[in-house]
């Protein structure tokens, strides 16, 4: 049987992927409980490392909400769980709801639109260059200082497939100013990336190959000038990332047929699942400690069969508030596309907290940060974002609803240093931690 | 004189520093959003630097902006404040610090001598020509690998996503390597090369049949000059040699010499005007196939830089002649109109059902085909290029032809005319333009202007300021208006204005044209009830204002051009040098894969002139980009700045 070993016990990859090639089943997606991944004991496997190390996921989809139906009335302990955010009841004291947090970045004046403002401020505190983000994304901040010897310094998901978009509205992660990470959006190919098994001998061929591959870029170098060569130097990086992906293959792999992948690639919710198991997967086996996940695009245009929403698409519902030919209805079905979110959210916060690691489970080990790229959708707000912190990295305080008025950069960097130990001094937009977000 | 004007304006000629001081009022004025060489206000004399920050020489240029006589009436002072009319509006407060700044300048510039300033401002112009290492598309690797493999597999159709930048997917700054494309490149390599070499020589790579040290060889230097497109050093000779008897089985060698070239930045990437001057015929081989083939070079264009025949004008004209001539050019040319029309946008556009039942995916490939069948016909059949806006024929459909409302063609896509009265004509009448520039439920004025200035008129609109409302007046059913009545609120909001006025009135010459480009005489509005409310839905039929116009083109009539349709704002353009320019840089963005820069007026010129000449044939412009960007022409000489 073609499987694929991860420590001792065999997965088999067709149970890996049976969730998404039977069309039409119910969502029972399959991936199997995480027996692979547990050590002889059947303790969970990263037992044996006496403190699991913390993970931080960096979690996206595009345009805001409909702040009515998204922030809780009270504050503190005693809130009520909005319309929007029902799927989390049963996670409240895994959760932090932060309110209030400006983007002030996103006000500087530039190119672009407000959506791609927002966003290269969202996850760079910098302004848009009219090409790309004018920095590094906080996950990849956080990853400069926690990748360690991991096989993937990060990892980038993502799953809504459609395709309209520049490189701002596709890509939340970025290396630095103008330099995108892609999200892996096709489950098959993100399996293939994590488990996907190889012969023996592969691993020293591929070493050898790339070997050559970079003596071939320094010389290129030498004839360069500065400009082009730090293009080069760029492509070098890169590939230096892709061998150590392949040097830190797990000895025991062994080969694995194509998968049958057959699956229905508009079926968003349960692609999502897929791919949130997967990055479980990757945590799990540390072959990551940093990943974000683009559920949909920047000003994105998903359609929502499976909520009954099929006349318009999702940026349309955000500015449809009746004073437009399109109907009235676009904010109370935005209410039901928000709410569609935070389940996709929870099935991940769920995930980790039903992966057993050390004396707990995942769930203690990560943060989560959930952002949108505005507050309110229909007046492209970028002042006031509902961001929900999730997982007990660092000492989360839970159970909470907290206004706040400082910055979304100010959040990051209490994130960063408190729960990563990160030791940053400032990050773009930032001015100081916010306070009572942990402990 | 001078040493009088020193002794009275102390502090002015001594405390003004340009780039510290006047550059950042400027900035904040946003002046260089319109004023740039592709702003809308390209055709003033204010035109700011694209590639860098205003340096102290630009301030000594807007000299030619200084009324000598009576600084106080400068229009570099007057316009911005309004004093005199500005299409941009008011970016300056009277009386504020800013311009208290701006007016030390201008009185500065006033006193200074006028010699020495023409000198500086002279300095302020052209850089240095950029080179550029230019990574070839997935476009580029699907038919490099076709020609150079025989495989046509297409695997780069799933790579991570190309962006567009300049409005093209080819460009320079976009092309990053991240780690996953990196892989990706890999994964591909390793499975061509395996595809190569699994069954013996399958892809006939191997010129010989020995299987010994000198085949060996033999297809190293031989394949590899075809994959790098140009001979290996000798140190890259030895490197792959050592990589090649790594493994004992020949074929094995071969393809893991293989897939180490086909992930070699010296495969992936090219540099264009590198230093090594002995390679020079080469790059300029590759940058022919690769902008006129969209592919790697065929034999006879590497042996003609072999032979130093690509050293010259004439030599780059006579290989760009006959690549054109194959049907590889077709290829690349296809690519290119996509992209300027972005017709990829239709793709997934959708529509409101109940108001477009006719509207399917079917008909959306069709809209592009049209598009693409029209402009391809001018270009091969060497028609005058510039019918792509005014041509009173199309190629339709039957599907296009009912939308039209015109008689259908016998067979599909065959050469319709376009009678009088549908008004329609090249581009600007067809569903591709009209479908792509709106909402899913109504038209969108500001959308059709703003792509006319930015694709055909090379014009880059500032976005709007940050936290502006972009929402419109809604429609009730005491006061039922039409989309210009509601946009009319841009024009009467000074800060819209500004922009809105030289972007939505070129829409409202096309408002007889649905959001799906079909011909409506009245625009139906339906005013949906309030939620819970008994009403039935309020039905209109609201009169249509077409009178369009294209505020601050270049044209005889004064300075607006009006139009009542596609059919007439089509005739203005196509006669419009500004047009007809923003084609040939169009042309050059694409097969140079970057934004023009001062360094390339002298080759623009020149293409825009001898494109002219053969009265606008497409091919003849791609000749000449080819050729003068190669080889660029001596700048022409500086004459003295006359433009309003």
């Amino acid at each position: 049987m073609a499987s694929v070993h991860t420590k001792d016990r065999a997965v088999s990859r067709r149970l890996l992927l049976q969730g998404f090639s039977a069309m039409g089943a119910p969502i029972t997606v399959g991936l199997p409980p995480l027996v692979a991944m547990f050590n002889s004991q059947g303790t969970a496997y990263a037992a044996a490392k006496a403190t699991p190390p913390n993970r931080f996921v960096l979690w996206f989809n595009g345009n805001g909400v409909v702040e009515r139906y998204w922030i809780p009335t009270e504050t503190g302990r005693d809130f009520t769980l909005t319309p929007c955010l029902a799927p989390l009841a049963n996670f409240r004291d895994d959760i932090h709801i932060i309110t209030g947090l400006d983007n002030p970045a996103a006000r500087l004046p530039g190119p672009g639109n407000d959506h791609h403002r927002s966003m290269s401020a969202l996850m760079t505190g910098t302004s848009f260059t009219g090409r790309g983000a004018g920095g590094a994304s906080a996950d990849q901040v956080i990853a400069g200082k926690v990748a360690g010897d991991t096989r993937f310094r990060s990892l980038q998901i993502g799953v809504s497939q459609e395709s309209f978009g520049e490189s701002i509205q596709r890509n939340m992660s970025w290396a630095g100013h103008d330099r995108a990470l892609p999200p892996e959006m096709l489950p098959h190919k993100l399996f293939d990336r994590l488990f996907g098994a190889r012969d023996a001998g592969w691993v020293a061929r591929k070493r050898s190959v790339l070997d050559a591959v970079q003596a071939d870029a320094a010389t290129l170098k030498q004839s360069l000038g500065k400009e082009d060569s730090l293009r080069v130097d760029e492509h070098l990086a890169s590939v230096r990332d892709v061998e150590r992906a392949i040097a830190s293959l797990p000895p025991n792999y062994r080969k694995v047929e194509e998968p049958q992948f057959d699956g229905d690639m508009k079926d968003w919710p349960r692609i999502a699942k897929i791919q949130s198991d997967l990055l479980v997967h990757a945590l799990a086996s540390g072959q990551t400690k940093v990943a974000s996940y683009m559920l949909t695009k920047c000003q994105g245009l998903t359609r929502f069969p499976w909520l009954g929403y099929t006349a318009a698409r999702h940026h349309d519902y955000t500015h449809q508030d009746g004073k437009a030919p399109g109907g009235a209805d676009g904010q109370r079905i935005m209410r039901d596309i928000c709410r569609w979110h935070v389940e996709e959210f929870a099935y991940l916060v769920g995930k980790l907290k039903a992966t057993p690691e050390g004396d707990g489970n995942l769930l203690d080990h990560t943060s989560i940060v959930f952002v949108h790229e505005h507050a309110e959708a229909n007046d492209h707000k970028n002042n006031g974002l509902s961001v929900i912190v999730a997982g007990h990295a660092g000492g989360l305080a839970t159970g909470r609803h907290t206004r706040h008025t400082g910055t979304i950069g100010d959040l990051y960097l209490a994130v960063a240093n408190q729960a990563f130990g990160a030791q940053l001094k400032t990050f773009p937009s930032a001015s100081r931690e916010l306070m009572g977000l942990f402990g | 004189m001078r040493i009088a004007l020193l002794a009275l304006f102390p502090f002015v000629l001594s405390a003004a520093d340009f780039a510290r001081d006047v550059a950042p009022v400027l900035s904040r004025g946003g002046c260089a959003g319109c004023h740039n060489p592709n702003g809308v206000a390209s055709g003033t004399r204010l035109k700011f630097p694209e590639e860098h920050a205003p340096t102290e020489a630009f301030g000594k240029s807007l000299y030619v902006l200084v009324n000598r006589q009576e600084p106080g009436k400068s229009l570099l002072l007057a316009k911005p404040t309004q004093r005199v009319a500005h299409a941009g509006g008011k970016r300056i407060e009277p009386g504020s610090v800013d311009e208290k700044v701006l007016r030390e300048w201008v009185e500065y510039l006033a006193t200074a001598d006028l010699a020495t300033l023409q000198v500086k401002a002279a300095a302020s112009e052209a850089g240095p020509a950029k080179r550029a290492l230019r990574r070839l598309t997935h476009a580029q690797y699907n038919n490099t690998m076709r020609d150079l493999l025989g495989d046509s597999s297409r695997l780069a159709d799933s790579f991570p996503p190309e962006d567009f930048i300049n409005g093209f997917r080819n460009q320079y700054p976009g092309q990053n390597a991240s780690p996953m494309l990196t892989e990706a490149y890999s994964s591909a390599a390793e499975k061509l090369s395996r595809q190569a070499f699994r069954t013996g020589d399958s892809r006939n790579l191997i010129p010989c049949k020995s299987q010994d040290l000198l085949c060996r060889d033999r297809f190293l230097k031989e394949f590899g000059r075809r994959a790098f497109r140009r001979p290996l050093t000798a140190l890259e000779l030895t490197r792959y040699q050592k990589l090649f008897a790594s493994e004992k089985n020949f074929y094995a060698g071969a393809q893991l010499a293989l897939e180490a070239m086909l992930q070699s930045p010296s495969f992936l990437m090219r540099v264009e005007h590198g230093v090594a001057a002995s390679l020079q015929g080469y790059e300029v081989a590759s940058k022919l196939a690769y902008a006129l083939w969209n592919s790697t070079p065929d034999e006879a264009l590497l042996n003609a830089a072999a032979k130093g025949e690509l050293a010259s004008p004439a030599g780059v004209e006579k290989q760009a002649r006959r690549l054109l001539a194959s049907e590889k050019a077709h290829d690349a040319v296809k690519e290119f109109l996509v992209d300027w029309l972005r017709l990829d946008r239709l793709n997934g556009t959708i529509r409101e059902r109940r108001q477009f039942p006719q509207f399917t995916p079917e008909l959306t490939v069709a809209m592009a085909e049209e598009s693409r069948r029209l402009a391809e016909a001018l270009i091969w059949q060497r028609g005058n290029f510039m019918e792509f806006f005014s041509a009173t024929y199309s190629y339709l459909n039957s599907d296009l032809a009912k939308l039209y409302g015109v008689t259908a063609p016998s067979d599909e896509y065959t050469k319709v005319e376009l009678p009088g009265a549908t008004e329609r004509a090249g581009v600007l009448g067809h569903a591709s333009f009209l479908t792509t520039t709106s909402k899913p439920a109504e038209t969108s004025p500001t959308a059709r202007g703003l792509f006319v200035r930015e694709q055909f008129l090379c014009q880059e609109v500032p976005q709007p300021p940050p936290g502006v409302s972009t929402n419109l007046p809604p429609i009730t059913k005491e006061k039922p208006v039409t989309t210009r009545e509601r946009l009319g609120m841009h024009l009467s909001s000074p800060s819209c204005a500004s922009c809105h006025t030289l972007i939505d009135p070129i829409g409202f010459g096309l408002e007889k044209f649905d959001a799906i480009g079909a011909r409506r005489e009245k625009l139906h509005v339906t005013v949906q009830p309030e939620r819970n409310s008994k009403d039935e839905p309020a039905n209109f039929d609201l009169e249509l204002d077409t009178s369009g116009w294209l505020a601050g083109l270049v044209s005889t009539n004064g300075t607006s051009a009006p139009f009542n349709s596609p059919r007439e704002l089509g005739k203005i353009l196509a006669g419009s040098a500004q047009c007809q320019e923003c084609v040939v840089k169009q042309a050059f963005r694409y097969l140079m894969g970057r934004h023009e820069a001062a360094a390339d007026s002298a080759a623009l010129e020149r293409a825009a002139q001898e494109f002219r000449a053969s009265g606008f044939q497409f091919p003849e412009l791609l000749v000449s980009l080819v050729k003068w960007t190669t080889y660029p022409p001596p700048a022409p000489t500086p004459t003295a700045v006359t433009r309003n």
